[in-house]
Order: C-alpha cells, then structure tokens, then sequence
C-alpha cells in the first residue's frame, strides 16, 4: 500500500481537501442538507478521517478545536506535527506511515487512545504528556531494546499494548518480560494476558521488578519530599517571612562579607562568640519574627475567609430573591400572554399589551433595585474589610520593624557585636604594633592590621554589609506586604464591579428578551 | 409477741380528729350509704365456688402450716388492738380466705416470680399482660374488701378476678422481676373500680406531640451585611400588633370557653358513693430498678397514675411479700399528701418488725447507697436475734403461665376496650385468619355511634400489611405497608380500588429499581417523584385528556387515555454545564410543542428557556421544511454561537423527539403498573394468607411433618436393629419343654450345645471357602492345559479371552486364600466372644455362676 502511494504525487493537507473531508464525513440526509444551507466550522468537527490520502506532512489542522478523533493512517506521513492545537483529541490513528520519531505529541493531555502501527520507531519516548493513556499500539516498528517496555510503566491506565512485529517481540522472553514489568495490562498483542502467565511472569522477573520498584518509590517519595518543602516555602511565603525560621538570613549577612570572614581569625573572637553567642541571639530573633508573622498570615486569613463567605452569603441570598421575583413574575406573564393569544378584540389586546409592556419594566426595576441594594451594602462591607486589612498589615509591619521581636533588634544586635569586634580589633592592632601577638594570623587577615584605619575600616565594611542585609530583608518584607494587600483590595474592587456589570447585563438581556418577545406577539397580531 | 411490748405508740395512731365528720357521723353515714344498693350493670361473671376445682390443689392451699397458723395469731392480735385503738377506722383486710376456705394472710398470697419471657421484664409490659390476660370482676360488695383472695394460679387458670386479684398477681410478677411493688388496699373513684375508661382518651388516639426545635440563630458574622434601611413606621406595625393580639385573645377566650363547655358536658354525674368504693392497685417505690419516681399502676387499665392522681382517694393498708403496713396519715385530701417512706413508723403501722423499711429516709442520704449495703450485711448477722418473726413463704404454687396462654394473651384472645369516644379491639395473632390483631375505633359523639375513623393493625400478613387507616368522613383508606411487599408498597392511600381515580401510593425506593418514591394520581393526572436515579429525573407529571372512544368490554387490548402534557423536572447533574442541563422538560404533544428550561448558574438568575415547535410544515413549492428558525425560539443567559445553528437545533429535536417517545411509553408503563398493583392488592386482599415464622415449630405445618416424618423414620430405624439383634440361644430353647425354669445341667448342657453348634459352623464355614477355592484352582489348571494344547491353533480373539480368564480366576483364587486366613484367625476369636457372651446371657448368669 505504501509503495503504491509513494509512487503517486503527495498531498498537500489544503483546505479544500480538509472541506471535502469535512462534507463527506458530515451528517446525512435532512441533517446534511441543513449543514449545506449553513456549511460547517471546522471547530465544531468532532471526527475527522484523512486515511488514504497521501499526505506526507501534516498541517492546516489547527482550527479543528474541538476534534476528539482523526484519523490520518495510510499516508507517508514522515513527522509528527501540527498538531499541537488539538487538545482534546482522545483517537489519534498514524498507523501505517513513516514516522520515525515519536514527538510532537506533548500538547494531547486527553489522549487515550493512540495508534502508530507499521511505522519506522525505534525508541519509544517522548509520551510524557499522555497521561491518561490506555491503548498503544507500537506493532509493526523497529524497537529492539527490550528496555524501553519500562518507559511504559509511568502510564498508570494502559491497559492494551501491541509491540508485536518488533525486533524484541522476537526474544524468547519478550511476553513474560511485558507482562512483568506492566503489570496492569490486560491486552498484550491483541490477547487478554492470562492469570497464570502474570503469574509466573511476576516470579519469574520478581528481584529485577523489586528492585525497579523500590527505585520508583524512592524517587516518589523524594519527589514528594520536594513538593512538600517548596509547598511550606510557598506558605512562608505568602506569610512574607520566608527564610527566617533558620539562619539563613545570618548566613547571608557573611557570604559576601570578606573582612568579618577574615576577621573571625582574630585572637579573642572566638571567646566574644561564646561569651556573647551572637549566631544564637540573631536567630532566636529571627525565629521569634517567624513565628510571628505565621501568626498574623492566620489571622489575615481568617479576615479574608470570613469576609469571603459573608459576601457568598449576601449575594446568594440576593440571587435566591432574584430568582423568585423572576419565577413570579414568568407565572403572571405566561397567564397574560396565553390571554392575549385567546383574545379577539383589538383594543382589549392593546391594553394587556401594554399591561404586559409594565409588568416587564416593574420587573427590570425591582431587579435593579435589588442589584443596586447589594452593591450598597457590599460596598460598605468591603470598605470595612479593606480598612481592617490594612490595619492588620501595618501593625504587622510595625512590630517587625520596631517593636520586641524584631529587626530594630536585629540592628541592635549587630552593632553591638561590631562594637566588641572594633574593640578586638584595635587590640590586636596595639599588639601588633608593640610586636606582642604570639600567635600566627593568616597573611590577608595581618594586612588588614597596617594601620588603625584601615582596620576601622575593615571592621566598618563588614558592619556595613550586615546592616545592608538586615535592612534589605526588611525591605524586602515591608514593600511585599504592602503590595499584596493593594493588590487584595484592588482584586475585591474589581471583582465587585465585574459582578454588578454582568447582573446588570444580565438583568438587561432578560428584560431586552421579554419586550421582543412581547413586541414579536403585537407585531404578528397586527399581521394577522 | 413484739406488737404487745409497746402498745403505747398506739393512740398516735388517732389522725381522724382532723376531718370534719365526726366518727359517730362518719359511721351512720357509712352505715346509711351501705344500705344503698348500686345495680351493677349488666350481669358480671360470677366466680363462684363450685366452679373452681379445689380437689387438684395442692395441701399448701387447704392447711396452714404452724409458723402460718403463728403468722395468723400475730395477725389476729394486731386487728384487735388496731379496731381498739382506730375503733372508727374499717378493720384491715388480713387473712381473707383462699378459694380452699382457709385463712390466709395476704402478704403469703404474694408469690414473686420473675417469668421466663423477656417481654414481661418491665413494669409496662407486665402490666399491660395482666390486664389484658385477666378479665375483670367487680366487688361483690363495692364498698368492702373481698371475703376471698384465690391465689394467682388459680386466678389465672380460670382468667377472671376482682381488683385483688389483678393487684396480688401484678405484684408477684413485678416483685419477681426485682421491682419494689406493693399491693393497696384502699378507695379510688368510680372510674377505675369498674374499670370505665368512658371517659379516658384512648392512649393510641393521643398523638406525640411534636418536639419544636428552637433553631439556632448563629451569631451574625464579622463581615455580615447590614439589612437594608427599615421605612416602614413603628407606630404602625405596633397598632397592628395590638390588634392581632387583641383578636387573638378572643378568639383563644372562645376557643377556652368551647373547651369548658364540652368538659362540662362529659363529666358523669357525681357518684354517691365517692370516697367509700375499695379498690385494690398497686405501688411502685422508687430505688429499685432505676425507677426515679414512685408510682401507681392500675392493675385493670396497665396505666400508671402519679402518686397525687385525684381518682384515688385513701389508703388504708398496703402489703408486700414481706410486711403488712397500716396508713396513719390522713386522706381527707385523696392521696395527694402521703408520705410513702414505710419506714416512718408515725406515718405507717408496721405488722412485723425488722424486715427490710426499717429505716427512716434521712435528710442527709450522701452515703446512702454505700450503708445500704454494709447494712445488708450487717443486718445479716442481726436479723435472727432481732427478728423474733419472718414472714412465712408463701403458700401458693409457682404462677406459670404456658407460652401459648401467653400468645393467646385475653381470654379466647379477644378483648374490647371502651374509652372516651373510642372503642379498642384486640385479637391473638392467628385468631383471624386475615391477620386482624387490633382494631381501634374512632367516634364523633360520646356515645358511639358516628364512626370518624377505623384503624385496623394486622400481623404475620403476607402482604406485609401493617396497618389500615380508614377515615370513614372522607371515606379516605390509607393502607401502611412494612418492607418486602412485591411492588414495594410503602403507603397506598385510595378512596376506591378502581384505577384512575385519586389515590397516592408510596414506595420503598431503595426497593426500586426505578427510585421511584411517590405516585399521585387523580381522574385527570399522574404525577410521580423519584429519587437517586442516574438520568436526574426528579418528577414527572402527566395530564390525560379524555379518551377519544370506547372500545368494546371485552377486547383484550388496553386503551389508554391520550397525553396531552408531559412534564419532567431533573435535578442538577454536575458533570454538564448549566446552559446545557435541562431542568424542567415540557412536551405539549397536543400543541406539538417542546418546552425546555434549563438550571440556573450558580452566579445568575436567569435560566436559559428554548421552545421547539415540533410541526412539520410544507412551504410553497410542495418541498418538507425541515428546519427553519422560527421554530425554535430560545433565550440564552450567554448566547454561544454554536447554538444559533440550524443543524444544532435540528439535531437536539430530533434528540427531544425520540425522547418524548420514551417518556410517552414510560407514561403508559405507570398506567400498567398501576393497573398491575390494583390487582395484586385485590388478590392479596381475597387470599390473606398469613405467614408463618420458621422457628414457630408449632404452626408451621411443613417444619411439623418434616419433625414427624423424621421421627417415624427414628422409630422405624429402631424397631429393626431390635429385629437384628437375634437370640442365639432360641433354638436350643425350643427343644426344652416351654415354661419350665432351666436346670443347672441343663444350662450347662445348652452352652456345650451352643459352642459347639457355632464351633462346627465355623469349621463348615472354612470347609466351604476351602472348597471354593480348590474348585477355583483346579478349573484354572484345566485351562491352562487346554491353552497349552490348543495353543498354535487360538485366534488372537480366543487367546485375549483366555488371559482375562485366567487374570479373573487368579483374582478369585487370592480373595478365596485371603478369606481363608482371616476366617482361621478369627473364628478362635468369634469362639471365645460367644462362650463369654454365653457366660453373660441373663437366662444362663445364675446357673454357670459356679463354673465360671
């Protein structure tokens, strides 16, 4: 087949060929003659069959939106492509082509059911995205490494696999090896798998798969481990005091600190660190910051989740009166309407119309005076909230800035050790100087000691630097509490005003839809 | 004896001073009132002596025994000082005689026993059985206690007693089953001494009164929004109130003086002979068995009754298993102020000293249960120096009552009630053969004649009825079915058995494969509700039109009234998007018009509509329309695009037409089941078959056959191993001479005889196998020559033949030499089994004794 349509010209997937496609696989009869009057989208294509064809490159396909099936099996298709549009694809048919590389196919989340019978693959990868996978046919291709079976192992609901005509479906192992390692598969080459083969292909491949197994389940579980610690860094940081709950912010304060590096070798700061244990202090300090701000993120939360189900509460209720204003209203309406039909005198029908004409826009305007009512009273709880909010995020900002477990603190602490560390530092200059110092100081840190000033500062920098981190993460903290919570309001404002837009809109296109249709009546009445 | 050694509390005894009346008044009264005769209605049942069979009954009943006879004396010298000390109080009832004529004292007439059914393990229970097991009499004489109290077993035997003897046998069972329960003796009202519930409302009419849950208002939230502005003004609202009120108040005032004047118009006259008419009922203490109040119980009624309940009016004694104890305190106020602690010796005279009330309720009782205890225990040693006398045991016979009298429950199984405006009516299950076990009736005037409603309880049906409500005003029948009925009937309410007319039946859904709870019907309508189904369909509602022509009676096909509407409401299935979940589906098949309304979004109010005229039109070149855009008309919350197309709407009509068509033949299926379960209903109705548990060994016909086929079979199995068991000596006894007794000679002369008969038996035995097998032998040897002869000449045929021969006779011959060895082993066995055998025959025992 093949080589009887190599011997023709290729086809080029144009859109006449698509439009043919599309009319002949159409709806029939009544149907179809409706789809003529009105031609058909290609979005709204559900199945799409192009077997036969010729096509050697796959393309133009990218308006088929909402295709679930295609088929494009007997062609001499040689890449994978164009394809990435057609996301909710379930059937995809490429049997009996040239494809070589499995690719192209990382967009079809919703595929469940792909064919790539007698084609040129050698190694099956690139699947990844087909997670919910249950058919596969690879019969009829050029794998030989018995290894990629294992590949096949992430796809949790493939049940139906055929790997026959490949160079490992000639091993003498190859159905006890698939079954081992794909233990959830019921149909092995077009054969429901046994329950004694399973069996002894479990016993048979038991270490091997333990083995496998375990590895997958370390990988799992470290996987998880990651997940689980960038989901506590994401909550630490939606409480914005991420990295405080270790000294990660200390260390920082001496990775870029050349001086305070060299200045540790100094004689007698060692003993200043364990009188004073400065590490200690500074991360207690940041500790208490942690916990603090986990406690206020609480509280903010529950702020917003209160003021969250009060204002679902409000408008619920507001749209269960709607709904019952608009059910009243539609009984009496379709009494009066019914009575306009039954009614034969003129003028009589002039007057119900216009009666129905009143009863319309009362409806349109206790609607809005509803709507208008809610958008009151959500005002004025959102103007609450957003002060409470605020509130909550400045007393945040203030006690980490200035109060008892604080940065202020942190400051403090800092120049106090920078104090003691000048002390030092001068001392040791003074011996150096008397030519004192009996113990051996590293080359770089003796330069330091040539003259008072530059070991000042030496020693000034390296405060400096500290002072720069503190005051840099405090920054760091403020502007993004205050951002978020602008941006918190502005979300509620906006959402606010979107909501009353679309009730409003909403409310309008009823009303619009009533008057037709009463203005509809009228006008056939005059007609007739 | 103990009573005389303080006499002197006595003259406390005097509390009559109090009242009114004077003892000389009270006492001509008395006697005047006495003279009085009350024509007892109707003619009651008289027990009289020569119906109860005394000569089965056991000595107990007809003698005393000496500590009896003792107990009498006490008694006796009690009465009198009591009538010395109280001369204007009625002598006690102390030892009335027993149906024997024997004096008997009324706390040894008390038996406690606790029956061995678990339903009479409460007071309820056990009462509701006495009062209905018994039937009752009245006094001979109302306004003095019985010259006689039987004892309970022949109370029971005999199913009839005065309030004595409901009181004395209600006792014994409650006692019995470890409640702290006394007889009394004393007046009540005219009501409960005749048993006259007249004037009771029927416990099963008194409906449970609703529990009102106060909802609990949350407290209003944080973020709560505020109401919008109130304008309407207070001082109206307020007037409006005041007058709501005001027409309330008189409309209840009305509704109050209604109510007096219907009390007025039921009260019975007064009775002459309030206060003075004896009952005897029963008092339960509180303490035992977790019982937090004490109690009456009316051992007529099985009602129970507060202890200030106005209908009795005055104790004068009350007794248990134990003691006997007189009441000092005074009745002039009924029995609203008795102190019931019969430990109080100023409040209650006791008969005997030191049985168990000895003790006075303290007002600090904190420890109370611990020291009861240690007292009990202490008490023990005490008892037999302190206790100069202890209450004989009672002298009547353990009270049993068979499990099919108590099955059988009233007498015959039958029973009436009559209350206020209601007549109850009880049967034994099987009694009726539909199932009928209780029928209360329900009447509009006092004196019963306007039936208002019937409500019959059946059990055991096998329809699983359970109860049929019939509202006779309305002529409303509610019949309640227990689970397992066929169709799954819960409730089937009707006012006839013919099919479209207005009934409701409910089912039991789970039951269902449908889910379908609830189908109402009337003459022009169907609606059904369901539940749980997979489709979401919730409702469905279906109005007939008239039929379009009467077919002849008796054509077999059906012909159902034509649908003109169709309505269907589905419930939201989450799984589609509200613009495309349909909730409510209408088909005007008369219009040919499909109406569709869909659910609401979560966040809207309006619900998309769409209305699909259904007409096939031809336009004006002779051509079908098939779809044009006037005929489907639709509202969409959001208009989609996609929707607007002719195709789409095409293809959803065609959807919806096919739909209708399956909603139609789902429409006549309801109509056919209807139909179905009327004639199932009626059938059940004709056949009322009852059924039978498995376990009920006594009616199940099938189990008793099955149990009698089995032990005939038993029986049978029986009489032939007697059959094999054979007399070995019989032969050699039958050449004695018949009838004479064996000599010793002759006894040892029949054992020879016997041995050796069985010693040649077996010699012939192994004779014969022997012979048998030298036969075998010999034949196989001929064969083989043969074959050796004949050999060059067999065909392949005869060969084969000769081989299994000769596999077959080798065969033989090694059974044949196998039986021979065994037969040579056991035969010395079997010799010497039969010699010890012979030793130990009954008819050789004395004789051989000497050789053995």
């Amino acid at each position: 087949m093949n080589r009887l349509c190599q011997s023709m010209e290729p086809r080029v997937m144009d859109d006449d060929l698509l439009k043919l496609a599309v009319a002949e696989q159409g709806p029939r009869e009544e149907a179809g003659q409706l789809a003529k009057q009105e031609g058909i989208l290609f979005k709204d294509v559900l199945s799409l069959q192009l077997d036969f064809q010729n096509i050697l490159r796959i393309d133009n396909l990218w308006q088929f939106e909402n295709l679930r099936k295609l088929q494009l099996d007997n062609n001499i298709i040689e890449r994978i492509e164009g394809l990435e549009n057609l996301t909710h694809l379930v059937w995809l048919d490429l049997s009996f082509n040239n494809i070589e590389t499995i690719e192209g196919l990382d967009t079809l989340v919703n595929l469940e059911d792909l064919s790539l019978f007698n084609n040129r693959i050698s190694k099956i990868d690139s699947l990844d995205a087909l997670v919910k996978l249950q058919v596969l046919s690879l019969g009829n291709n050029q794998i030989f490494n018995m290894m990629n079976v294992i590949y096949l192992r992430r796809f949790k609901d493939l049940r139906t696999l055929s790997l026959s005509g490949n160079p490992i479906s000639e091993a003498e192992d190859y159905k006890m090896f698939v079954c081992a390692y794909l233990p959830d598969l019921v149909y092995l080459d077009f054969r429901r798998i046994d329950d004694l083969t399973r069996e002894l292909a479990e016993i048979k491949h038991q270490y091997t798969i333990d083995e496998l197994k375990h590895r997958e389940e370390l990988t799992q579980a470290q996987w998880e481990e990651a997940q689980a610690q960038k989901e506590e860094l994401e909550a630490h940081k939606a409480a914005f005091i991420e990295h405080l709950n270790g000294s990660f912010l200390f260390d920082s304060m001496y990775a870029e600190d050349v001086e305070g590096n060299k200045l540790s070798f100094l004689p007698g700061v060692g003993e200043l660190l364990e009188a004073y244990p400065f590490k200690d202090k500074f991360v207690i300090i940041c500790l208490n910051i942690f916990e603090y701000g986990l406690k206020q993120q609480e509280k903010r939360k529950m702020e917003i989740d209160t003021f969250n189900e009060c204002i679902q509460e409000a408008i619920q209720e507001n749209q269960e009166q709607g709904k019952r204003k608009i059910a009243e209203f539609e009984e009496k309406h379709l009494l009066n309407l019914s009575a306009i039909r039954d009614e034969s005198e003129m003028p009589v029908i002039e007057m119900k119309i216009v009666e129905c004409g009143e009863d319309i826009t009362q409806l349109f305007n206790v609607l809005m005076t509803l709507e208008m009512q809610l958008v009151e009273q959500l005002e004025e709880t959102i103007n609450i909230f957003e002060r409470n909010i605020v509130d909550l995020v400045g007393l945040f900002i203030e006690n980490v800035q200035s109060s008892w477990c604080t940065m202020a603190q942190c400051r403090d602490l800092e120049s106090h050790h920078h104090e003691k560390l000048l002390e030092i530092s001068i001392n040791t200059l003074e011996k150096i100087v008397k030519g004192e110092l009996d113990e051996d100081l590293p080359d770089d840190v003796r330069a330091l000691f040539v003259d008072k000033d530059t070991i000042v500062n030496a020693v000034g920098a390296s405060h400096d630097i500290h002072l720069l981190k503190i005051d840099n993460r405090e920054d760091e903290l403020v502007t993004r509490v205050n951002s978020w919570c602008t941006q918190l309001v502005d979300k509620i404002h906006t959402d606010e005003i979107m909501r009353n837009r679309k009730r409003v809109k909403e409310i309008n296109q009823y009303v619009d839809h009533m008057q037709n249709e009463l203005d509809n009546l009228e006008f056939g009445d005059i007609l007739d | 004896t103990e009573r005389l050694s303080r006499p002197e509390k006595m003259p406390k005894l005097l509390r009559k001073e109090a009242t009114t009346l004077t003892p000389e008044l009270l006492r001509d009264m008395e006697q005047k009132l006495s003279e009085i005769k009350v024509p007892i209605p109707g003619d009651p049942p008289h027990r009289t002596d020569d119906t109860i069979d005394i000569a089965n009954l056991p000595p107990s009943y007809k003698v005393n025994t000496p500590r009896e006879e003792q107990l009498l004396q006490v008694a006796d010298n009690f009465s009198r000082q009591y009538s010395h000390l109280c001369p204007d109080r009625v002598p006690l009832l102390l030892y009335p005689l027993n149906e024997c004529e024997v004096p008997k004292f009324v706390s040894t007439t008390i038996r406690p026993t606790l029956m061995p059914f678990p339903e009479l393990y409460n007071w309820d229970t056990c009462a509701q059985f006495v009062s209905d097991f018994l039937t009752m009499m009245p006094l001979p004489d109302p306004l003095k206690p019985p010259t006689h109290l039987y004892s309970s077993t022949t109370v029971l035997k005999y199913q009839k007693g005065n309030c004595f003897d409901f009181s004395t046998l209600l006792c014994s069972m409650l006692i019995g089953s470890g409640y702290d329960a006394y007889c009394i003796n004393g007046y009540a009202s005219q009501d409960l001494c005749l048993m006259d519930l007249t004037r009771e409302v029927c416990p099963l009419t008194v409906k449970a009164k609703e529990v009102v849950h106060a909802e609990e208002k949350a407290p209003p939230k944080k973020y709560a929004i505020k109401p919008p502005r109130d304008m309407t003004s207070r001082f109206e609202q307020d007037q409006e109130m005041k007058r709501q009120e005001e027409i309330k108040t008189a409309e209840e005032k009305q509704l109050r003086e209604e109510e007096e004047r219907l009390m007025e118009a039921e009260k019975a006259a007064p009775d002459p002979l309030h206060g003075l008419r004896v009952h005897c009922w029963v008092l339960v203490l509180s303490g035992k068995r977790e019982v937090p109040e004490s109690f009456f119980i009316d051992a007529f009624t099985a009602r129970s009754y507060s202890t200030q309940d106005s209908h009795f009016l005055g104790i004068e004694s009350l007794w248990n298993h134990k003691n006997y104890w007189v009441n000092m305190q005074d009745c002039w106020n009924g029995c609203k102020d008795l102190v019931f602690d019969l430990g109080d010796p100023v409040r209650w005279e006791y008969l005997l000293l030191g049985t168990d009330k000895p003790h006075l309720f303290t007002t600090d009782d904190e420890d109370d249960g611990i020291n009861d205890d240690d007292d009990d225990v202490e008490n023990l040693g005490k008892e037999d120096e302190e206790k100069s006398f202890d209450m004989p045991h009672s002298w009547v016979e353990q009270i049993e009552i068979s499990p099919d009298a108590f099955e059988t429950r009233c007498p015959n199984g039958k029973k009436i009630i009559l209350y206020k405006r209601a007549k109850l009516e009880k049967w034994a299950p099987y009694l009726n053969n539909n199932g009928l076990v209780c029928r209360l009736t329900t009447y509009e005037d006092l004196e019963c004649t306007n039936i208002l409603e019937i409500k019959e309880w059946y059990q055991n049906r096998e329809d699983m009825l359970e109860l049929r409500h019939m509202n006779k005003t309305t002529g409303l029948n509610t019949d309640y079915f227990k689970p397992g009925h066929p169709q799954a009937l819960r409730v089937h309410s009707y006012k006839s058995m013919l099919p479209e007319n207005d009934r409701v039946m409910e089912f039991y859904q789970s039951a269902r494969v449908d889910g379908l709870i609830k189908r109402e019907e009337t003459p022009k309508t169907m609606t059904e509700h369901f539940q749980g189904r997979p489709d979401f369909l919730s409702y469905r509602h279906i109005n007939f039109g008239p039929r379009v022509k009467k077919l002849p009676l008796n054509s077999a096909e059906s012909n159902p009234r034509p649908i003109v509407k169709i309505t269907e409401r589905f419930c939201r299935n989450p799984a589609k998007p509200a613009d495309e979940d349909v909730a409510e589906r209408v088909f005007l098949i008369a219009d040919e018009r499909i109406q569709l309304c869909y659910h609401c979004r979560n966040d809207h109010i309006t619900a998309s509509k769409r209305e699909f005229l259904r007409r096939t039109e031809v336009d004006s070149k002779g051509n079908k329309i098939i779809m044009t855009p006037d005929m489907c008309v639709s509202f969409e919350v959001e208009p989609m695009e996609h929707t607007k197309k002719l195709l789409y709407q095409y293809e959803a009509m065609i959807k919806l037409k096919s739909e209708e068509k399956l909603s139609r033949h789902q429409a006549w299926e309801s109509e056919l089941e209807v139909l179905e379960i009327l004639k199932l209903r009626e059938e059940e109705e004709e056949g009322h078959v009852l059924t039978i548990s498995i376990y009920d060994t006594k009616r199940n016909e099938k189990s008793k056959e099955y149990r009698e086929a089995m032990e005939r079979v038993m029986h049978e199995e029986h009489l032939r191993q007697m059959e094999t068991q054979l007399d070995y000596l019989a032969p050699f006894l039958a050449q004695l001479p018949p009838g004479e007794k064996l000599t010793r000679w002759q006894a040892v002369r029949l054992k020879d005889e016997c041995l050796s008969d069985f010693k040649q038996r077996l010699i012939d035995k192994a004779n014969l196998i022997q012979a048998r097998f030298e036969k075998e032998t010999q034949e196989l040897q001929k064969k083989q020559q043969w074959y050796q002869e004949n050999q060059v000449t067999l065909t392949p045929e005869d060969e084969d033949l000769y081989l299994s021969y000769c596999s077959q006779a080798m065969f033989r011959i090694r059974i044949l030499e196998q039986r021979l060895n065994r037969h040579k082993e056991l035969a010395p066995l079997k010799y010497l089994a039969l010699e010890e055998k012979l030793y130990k025959d009954p008819r050789l025992v004395e004789l051989l004794k000497v050789f053995a």
